[in-house]
């Protein structure tokens, strides 16, 4: 078993696929394998090789992979993992964590579009920001992530958690418009402001405004009995990511049920 | 064998194996945690007719539980995981379900999942909630008061049921004093429930009867209205009155803590309570698995 680091000795002419820069998988290959393996570049493969400078990490007992650069331009990265550690030191394309099963992801930088989309475990945090559609489900599917957590540090775009069926997602800063739109259920904590359409067509789940009050729809309606007991259970649960979240147990909660326009079993918590 | 003049029997404890699960209920306050745990414990002393031997293992403070409710931590032990099951789905939706202000858990960590809320979120009428925090689902069933909070599933695991004291005594007086020390000495030893009426049962039995519709009658050894009748009597004159407490653990190791709190107890008060001997209930070793001999837990110290 050995970890690796790669270096990013240049940028890629085309966009690259790197769905097969697997931390698993590289563990158990020998440094002529690692050189060898092609990530896909339009209608080529491109060898490691020829991109990187590849290094051992020293000491490492588990699968870890260690990506330095500017990976802007690199698109799927950790596509459909399922354990071991892969780290990026810098920013990343569209797809990175799409479709992970297990592991571990962590992104020093930025992600693009679709990141974390169709999640099922595992865990994912960017340090940065992330575009649109973070979260969300891949084209085609009804659902989208479905378990795991995707923390993200910096600002969300739009369509944050589109559709999403399970699991959980914490936001440090902002997210743009229709977060958690038509979402199925699951939770999503955000720590900044979001912007229009909150829960647009959500059919269960929660979302969880830490920070500023939302623009709620007149298609939610505000419910005052105790839901006290789900709130300690939810609160100290998102409270482990620290920052906003830290001390929700400690606020009183108010509920906003809806998406009346369909199943409505949804809601916007909101704390004092 | 005596410790303060009270002699211990040089026998045993038989206990068997049962299938047990611990369920935190959790409520606005001490008060309506104690009203849900002592309904759903009801009528649960033995499983000869009651389903399940059940009892309130201990109160839980703030701090303990999930919601940071005050709350109370109930045992079930049943002859069976399935009959487990059906008396854990029956007493939470009657007893916990129903009472104000409670949630329930589990109160295990490892263990098969068997059912707890699982189907009493169908109350719910459509209009039940799921949430999975932490890999736990848990049910949100709309109620009067509010939410029913309730998981999913609780675990079972492998118990200890059946280890037992006899106290042998010089009259009631004597014989309720001791036990009643003895069960509040065992009532702090985690794991383990006294399921009988006040943690004693007076009717001690033993396997089959004349009769061949019954199962177990009473124990002639042990009956002081038997001393000369009964040939299988194991009492004298002076023993007037017997009184026997029995254990449910959720390991051996607990009700063998428990035992051993429960004689120290005993002989604490020691003959000039009125206690003669500590002896125990037995079918010859060949029944149940676990043997929880007097003397070492006597000798081992309080």
């Amino acid at each position: 078993m050995s970890g690796w680091r790669l270096a990013l000795r240049a940028q890629p002419k085309l966009r690259i696929d790197a769905r097969a820069l697997q931390p698993a998988t590289l563990a158990g290959s020998t440094r002529t394998e690692v050189e060898r393996v092609a990530l896909r570049q339009g209608r080529d493969a491109v060898p490691l090789a020829e991109l990187f400078d590849i290094d051992r990490i020293a000491g490492s007992t588990a699968s870890q992979l260690v990506v330095e650069g500017d990976l802007s331009r690199f698109d799927h990265l950790g596509w459909g993992m399922t354990d071991g550690e892969l780290q990026v030191l810098g920013s990343v394309g569209d797809y990175a964590g799409a479709a992970m099963a297990g592991g571990r992801i962590t992104i020093d930088g930025n992600a693009a579009d679709l990141t974390g989309c169709a999640m099922r475990g595992g865990r994912l945090a960017v340090q940065g920001d992330v575009g649109d559609l973070a979260a969300t489900a891949l084209p085609g599917e009804m659902d989208g992530m479905r378990g795991g957590t995707f923390v993200v540090h910096g600002n969300a775009g739009a369509r944050l958690a589109d559709r999403m069926r399970r699991g959980t997602v914490v936001v440090f800063g902002s997210a743009g418009d229709f977060i958690a739109s038509r979402m199925v259920a699951g939770t999503v904590a955000l720590g900044g402001r979001c912007g229009a359409h909150p829960g647009w067509g959500m059919r269960r789940g929660s979302i969880v405004f830490a920070g500023p009050m939302p623009q709620v729809a007149p298609t939610f309606v505000p419910l005052h009995s105790n839901v006290d007991v789900f709130w300690q259970l939810l609160a100290r649960n998102l409270a482990q990511f620290g920052g906003p979240f830290a001390t929700l147990a400690q606020r009183r909660v108010r509920r906003h049920a809806g998406d009346l326009a369909v199943l409505g079993k949804g809601e916007l918590l909101v704390p004092e | 064998m005596q410790i303060n003049r009270v002699a211990i029997d040089d026998t045993f404890a038989e206990a068997f194996a049962m299938k047990a699960t611990r369920i935190v209920v959790t409520a606005h306050n001490p008060r309506w945690a104690m009203h849900a745990g002592v309904s759903a414990t009801g009528f649960a002393t033995s499983v000869i007719a009651c389903g399940c031997e059940a009892g309130i293992e201990r109160v839980l403070e703030p701090h303990e539980t999930p919601d940071g409710r005050p709350g109370v931590a109930l045992l079930l032990f049943a002859t069976s995981g399935k009959e487990l099951a059906k008396q854990v789905e029956r007493r939470i939706g009657q007893c916990v379900l129903t009472c104000p202000t409670t949630a329930a858990y589990a109160g295990l960590d490892e263990g098969e999942a068997v059912a707890l809320g699982q189907n009493l979120r169908f109350f719910g009428d459509g209009w039940q909630i799921s949430k999975v925090i932490d890999g736990i689902r848990y049910w949100r069933v709309p109620v009067m008061d509010g939410e029913f909070v309730v998981q999913e599933t609780t675990p079972v695991v492998k118990g200890v049921g059946g280890g037992n004291l006899l106290l042998l005594c010089t009259g009631t007086d004597a014989a309720l004093a001791a036990a009643e020390a003895a069960v509040a000495a065992m009532q702090r030893v985690p794991g383990v429930i006294m399921p009988f009426p006040g943690g004693v049962v007076r009717s001690g039995s033993k396997v089959g009867s004349k009769y061949a519709a019954l199962v177990a009658s009473t124990n002639d050894a042990f009956c002081p209205s038997l001393t000369h009748l009964a040939p299988r009597s194991e009492l004298d004159d002076a023993v007037r009155c017997v009184l026997e407490i029995v254990i449910d653990g959720l390991t051996e190791s607990a009700v063998a803590q428990a035992m051993r709190a429960g004689i120290a107890a005993v002989v604490a008060r020691g003959a000039a309570g009125g206690v003669l001997r500590i002896s125990a209930g037995n079918y010859g070793g060949k029944l149940g698995p676990y043997h929880f001999h007097l003397r070492p837990l006597a000798g081992s110290g309080p």
